[in-house]
C-alpha cells in the first residue's frame, strides 16, 4: 500500500482543457437545468433523498402501527387505516425505498467506480427518475385521499380481485407497481451497460470493485424478475376493470388465484435479493477498506453473488408452504431454499477473513457493517427454520415471520447502507460526518432495532398473527408488544441522530479531501464533490484498487473531445480502448415521457380509454425525444491539444 | 507542467455500429426484458391449462354453441409468413448499414412500414379465429393477451421505422442513424423470432396439448 497513487499525481492537463469540460459537462441553470438534468451524479443523489423520504413516510406509518399495538384493544387505529397503513407501509418500503435507494447508490458509484464521466444512458435515467417519483406521489396520494392499498404488500386475490375489494384501491396498487418498476428496469439497464463498455483501459473482470460486480448481477437480476411483476399487475388490473373484466385469477371462469401467488413471488422472492445483494456489496467494500487490506477471497464473493443471484430464482414457493402443492415440490423448494445459504455463508466467511487478517480502524461505516453481520445473522438462521415445511406451517403468518423479514432486511440491508451513506458521506457532500454521532446513532439503532423486532420471534411463537389491528388482555401479548413498542420508539431517536449528523455535517462538518478513508477504489481519486466530468484526465487501471497498488505513473486518458460529452469506450472483458461515445445532453422530452406514461397507467385506474390516448401521447414524447437527439453525426476532431504528455497510444 | 503517461485516444473512431456500441447493449437489455414478458405469458398459458379439461374450452356463451374451438389456422399463417418476411427485409437493411447505403435503408423502411401495416391489419383478424372474446374464460384472457402484447411490438416496430424514415428520406444517411436503423432491424429479428415460438403455441399447442 503505498499511498494514493492517483491523487497524488498532479494533473497534467493544463486548466484550459478543465474549462473546457467544466463549460461543456455543466447543466443549464435555472428550474428547467434542474429538471431535466443528466448528470448521474445528481440524478443518483435525487434517487436517494426520495428514497429516504418515502422510508420516512412509511416508518411513521409502522410508528403508528406500533402504537396502535402497544395496548390491548387499543383504538387509535381503526381496523381499515390500520390495513391501508400496513399495506402502504410494505409496499413503500420494498418498492419506494429499497429498491430505489439501491438503485441510487449504484447510478451514483458506478460511473465513479469503473472510471467514465457518465452512464450510457443519461436521459432514460432521467426519465426513469420521474416514473419513480410519480409512483410514490400516487402511492401515498392515494393513502391521503383514502384509496391506499389495503390488502397487503403481495396484494393476494381473490382478496385483492374485484369480488372482494370493488373500489379503486387494489388498482391503485398494481398501476403504481408497473410505474416504480419501469424506473427499476431503466437503472438496470444503465448500471449494466455502463460496466460493460465504460470501464476504464485494464480494468479487467478480476479488477472489478466488488460493489460493482454487486451492482451489476443485481441489475440482471431485474430484468428478469422486474417484468413478471408487472405482468402480473397487469393481468390483476385487467381482472378487476370493469370494461375489460378478463379472468386470469378468476377461479370461476378457469382462472387460478394461485398463479397470482407464483407470479408475485417468483418476482418477490428474487427482490429480496434485489435488495440485499447491493448491501453485500457495500460490506464488501467497508471491509477491505477499514481493515487496511484487499477483500479475501474476492473471486469467491463474485461467484458467490452470481450463486445467489441463479439460485433466488428457483426458491420462491417456500413463500407458499400454505397452499396445497405437492410434496415433492415443497421438499425441492425446501432443499433450494437451504441451498441459498451456503453462497452468502461464504460471503460471511470472507468478510470474517478479511476482517481476521487486517488492521481494524474502528470508524463509524465499519460500525454499521459489523453490526450487519450480527443482525443478519439472527435473520438467516430464522431464515433457515423458515425453509423447513413444518416449522414454517407452525408460524405461517404470525409474527414469527414479520421477525424475521425485519431481520433480514434492515439487519440486511437498511444497517448496510446507514454504514454506506457515512462512508460515501464525504464523497458527496465533501465533508466529514461527525464520528460520535454516527457511533452513537449506531447504538442507539442497534438497541432499538433489536428491542423491536426480537420479542416478535416470541409473540409469533405465542401464536400472535399478522396483519391484526387489536388483540385481547387476556391473549398474553401485551408485555412484549410494549416493549416493541418502546424499541421502535428508540429505533426513531436513532434514525433522527443518523439524518441530523447528516444534517450538521453537510455545513460545518471538517473538509473531507479527495481520499479521507484512504480507500482504495476509483470514486476517491477525484475531488470530494466530483466536478460534473467526475474525472479531469479519466484513469486506467492496473490492479483491483487501483490507490492502493497502482504506480504513480500509471496512464491517463488523453483526447477525448471537450466539445461533446465524449467517454471512452472499452471492450467487454478486457477494457481495452475500442471508440469514443458521445453522451447525449439535458433534454425535456424525458420529463415529458414520464408525465406521459404515467398519464397512462394512472389514468387505466379510472377508465380503460387512459391506454390509447397515453400511448399516443407517449408516442408524441419518444418523437420529440429522437428528433432532439437526431443531429447528424460528424467525426470529431476537436480535442484540445496536449503538446506535453508524451502519448502512448495502445 | 507535469509530464505523465497517458493513453492517447483522440485517433479512436467516434462510433461503432455493432456490438461495441453501448446502444447496442442498452437494445439487447430491452429484448431480454421483453423476452421476460412473454416466457411469463407462455408460464400463464400452460399453468391456467391445467384447470381445464378440454383445451381450449367449449365455446358455450353465445349461440349457436361451438364445440371445436381450435384457433383457425388460416390468417395467423398467412400473417406469421408476413412477419418473416418483414425480418428478411430487415437482414437487407441491417447489411445496408454496414455501407451507408441510403437506397436500400429507405426501401426497408419503406417496406416495414407497409408490411408492419398488413401484418397490423391481419393481427385484427386473428384475434377473431380464436372463436372467443377476451373476457369469455381464462382461455381467453390469456390468448387475447398473447396477442395483444405482440401486436403491441409490431406497433412499435413499424412506428419507429416511420420515425427513422422522417430522417432517412429527407437527409443524408450518417453512421449514427445507420446504427439506428440496425437496431430497429435487430428488434424485429426478435419480434419475428419471438412470434414463432408464440404461433406454435397458441395455435398447435391446443391441438397438440
Amino acid at each position: 500500500m503505498n499511498g494514493s497513487a492517483l491523487t497524488q499525481a498532479p494533473p497534467i492537463a493544463d486548466s484550459a482543457e478543465r474549462i473546457a469540460l467544466e463549460a461543456t459537462w455543466t447543466r443549464g441553470t435555472g428550474f428547467l437545468g434542474w429538471l431535466t438534468s443528466t448528470d448521474h451524479k445528481e440524478i443518483g443523489l435525487r434517487f436517494i433523498k426520495t428514497s429516504f423520504v418515502f422510508f420516512a413516510l412509511a416508518g411513521l406509518l409502522a410508528a403508528m402501527m406500533r402504537w396502535q399495538l402497544a395496548f390491548p384493544e387499543n383504538n387509535f387505529l381503526g381496523p381499515d387505516l390500520y390495513n391501508q397503513f400496513f399495506s402502504t407501509h410494505g409496499t413503500a418500503m420494498m418498492f419506494l425505498f429499497a429498491v430505489p435507494v439501491m438503485e441510487g447508490m449504484g447510478l451514483y458509484l458506478v460511473p465513479l467506480m469503473v472510471g467514465t464521466r457518465n452512464v450510457s444512458f443519461p436521459r432514460l435515467m432521467n426519465f426513469g427518475y420521474y416514473m419513480f417519483l410519480f409512483a410514490g406521489i400516487l402511492l401515498f396520494g392515494g393513502l391521503i385521499a383514502n384509496i391506499g392499498p389495503d390488502m397487503g404488500w403481495f396484494s393476494y386475490v381473490p382478496l385483492a380481485g374485484p369480488e372482494y375489494t370493488p373500489g379503486k384501491r387494489a388498482d391503485l396498487w398494481s398501476q403504481m407497481i408497473s410505474m416504480v418498476e419501469i424506473a427499476s428496469l431503466v437503472g438496470a439497464v444503465e448500471i449494466i451497460t455502463t460496466v460493460f463498455k465504460q470501464r476504464a483501459p485494464g480494468m479487467s473482470l478480476n479488477r472489478i470493485p466488488l460493489f460493482v460486480w454487486a451492482q451489476v448481477v443485481t441489475s440482471f437480476m431485474v430484468l428478469f424478475a422486474m417484468p413478471v411483476v408487472m405482468i402480473a399487475s397487469s393481468m390483476l388490473t385487467m381482472d378487476r376493470l370493469l370494461n375489460v373484466n378478463t379472468h386470469f385469477f378468476n377461479q370461476a371462469e378457469g382462472g387460478d388465484a394461485l398463479l397470482w401467488q407464483h407470479l408475485f413471488w417468483f418476482f418477490a422472492h428474487p427482490e429480496v435479493y434485489i435488495i440485499f445483494l447491493p448491501a453485500t456489496g457495500f460490506i464488501s467494500t467497508i471491509i477491505p477498506t477499514f481493515s487496511r487490506r484487499p477483500a479475501y477471497g474476492s473471486s469467491a464473493m463474485v461467484l458467490s453473488l452470481i450463486a445467489t443471484a441463479f439460485i433466488g430464482f428457483g426458491v420462491w414457493v417456500h413463500h407458499m408452504f400454505a397452499t396445497p402443492l405437492p410434496n415433492i415440490g415443497q421438499g425441492m423448494f425446501t432443499a433450494s431454499s437451504l441451498l441459498i445459504t451456503i453462497p452468502t455463508g461464504m460471503q460471511i466467511f470472507c468478510w470474517l477473513a478479511t476482517l481476521w487478517g487486517g488492521r481494524l480502524d474502528l470508524k463509524s461505516p465499519l460500525f454499521f457493517a459489523l453490526g450487519f453481520v450480527a443482525v443478519f445473522l439472527i435473520g438467516g438462521l430464522t431464515g433457515v427454520m423458515l425453509a423447513s415445511v413444518s416449522i414454517d406451517l407452525q408460524v405461517h403468518d404470525t409474527f414469527f415471520v414479520v421477525a424475521h423479514l425485519h431481520y433480514v432486511l434492515i439487519g440486511g440491508s437498511v444497517f448496510p447502507l446507514l454504514g454506506a451513506v457515512c462512508y460515501w458521506f464525504p464523497k458527496w457532500a465533501g465533508r466529514m460526518p461527525n464520528e460520535f454521532a454516527a457511533k452513537l446513532s449506531f447504538w442507539i439503532l442497534f438497541i432499538g432495532f433489536n428491542l423491536t423486532f426480537f420479542p416478535m420471534h416470541q409473540l409469533g411463537l405465542k401464536g400472535m398473527p399478522r396483519r391484526i389491528y387489536t388483540y385481547l388482555p387476556e391473549s398474553g401479548w401485551s408485555s412484549l408488544n410494549l416493549l416493541a413498542t418502546i424499541g421502535a420508539g428508540i429505533l426513531g431517536l436513532g434514525l433522527v441522530i443518523f439524518f441530523g449528523n447528516l444534517w450538521w455535517s453537510k455545513k460545518y462538518g471538517a473538509l473531507a479531501g479527495p481520499n479521507p478513508w484512504r480507500a482504495g477504489t476509483l470514486e476517491w481519486s477525484t475531488e470530494s464533490p466530483p466536478p460534473a466530468f467526475n474525472f479531469q484526465n479519466p484513469p486506467s487501471v492496473e490492479s483491483q484498487y487501483p490507490l492502493w497498488h497502482d504506480l504513480p505513473d500509471t496512464p491517463v486518458i488523453t483526447g477525448l473531445g471537450t466539445e461533446e460529452r465524449e467517454v471512452l469506450v472499452t471492450a467487454l472483458m478486457d477494457a481495452t480502448p475500442d471508440h469514443r461515445y458521445s453522451i447525449p445532453g439535458e433534454s425535456i422530452w424525458p420529463f415529458l415521457l414520464a408525465v406521459a406514461a404515467s398519464a397512462l397507467l394512472a389514468g387505466i385506474i379510472l377508465h380503460p380509454i387512459a391506454f390509447p390516448i397515453g400511448c399516443v401521447l407517449c408516442f408524441i414524447a419518444l418523437f420529440g425525444w429522437f428528433w432532439q437527439g437526431s443531429s447528424p453525426h460528424r467525426p470529431i476532431k476537436g480535442t484540445v491539444a496536449i503538446s506535453t504528455s508524451p502519448a502512448v497510444t495502445t | 507542467m507535469n509530464r505523465r503517461a497517458a493513453i492517447n485516444v483522440s485517433s479512436l473512431p467516434s462510433i461503432a455500429l455493432d456490438h461495441r456500441s453501448p446502444l447496442w447493449w442498452g437494445n439487447l437489455w430491452l429484448l431480454v426484458i421483453e423476452s421476460v414478458v412473454f416466457a411469463i405469458m407462455l408460464a400463464s398459458y400452460f399453468y391456467i391449462r391445467l384447470n381445464y379439461s378440454a383445451w381450449p374450452p367449449p365455446q358455450v356463451n353465445r349461440l349457436p354453441f361451438i364445440y371445436d374451438t381450435n384457433p383457425a389456422l388460416g390468417i395467423p399463417t398467412v400473417n406469421l409468413i408476413v412477419i418473416l418476411v418483414i425480418a428478411a427485409v430487415s437482414r437487407w437493411a441491417d447489411r445496408a448499414c454496414f455501407r451507408l447505403d441510403q437506397k436500400v435503408v429507405n426501401i426497408s423502411l419503406g417496406l416495414m412500414m407497409l408490411l408492419g401495416a398488413v401484418t397490423i391489419a391481419l393481427r385484427f383478424v386473428e384475434f377473431r379465429s380464436t372463436h372467443f372474446r377476451w373476457d369469455d374464460n381464462a382461455y381467453a384472457s390469456v390468448v387475447w393477451t398473447i396477442l395483444g402484447l405482440h401486436l403491441m411490438h409490431l406497433l412499435i416496430a413499424a412506428l419507429e421505422a416511420l420515425v427513422l424514415a422522417t430522417w432517412t428520406f429527407r437527409k443524408e444517411l450518417d453512421s449514427k442513424h445507420a446504427r439506428d436503423v440496425r437496431l430497429l432491424a435487430i428488434y424485429w429479428y426478435w419480434i419475428a423470432g419471438v412470434w414463432v415460438i408464440l404461433y406454435g403455441v397458441v395455435y398447435f399447442g391446443p391441438r397438440l396439448l
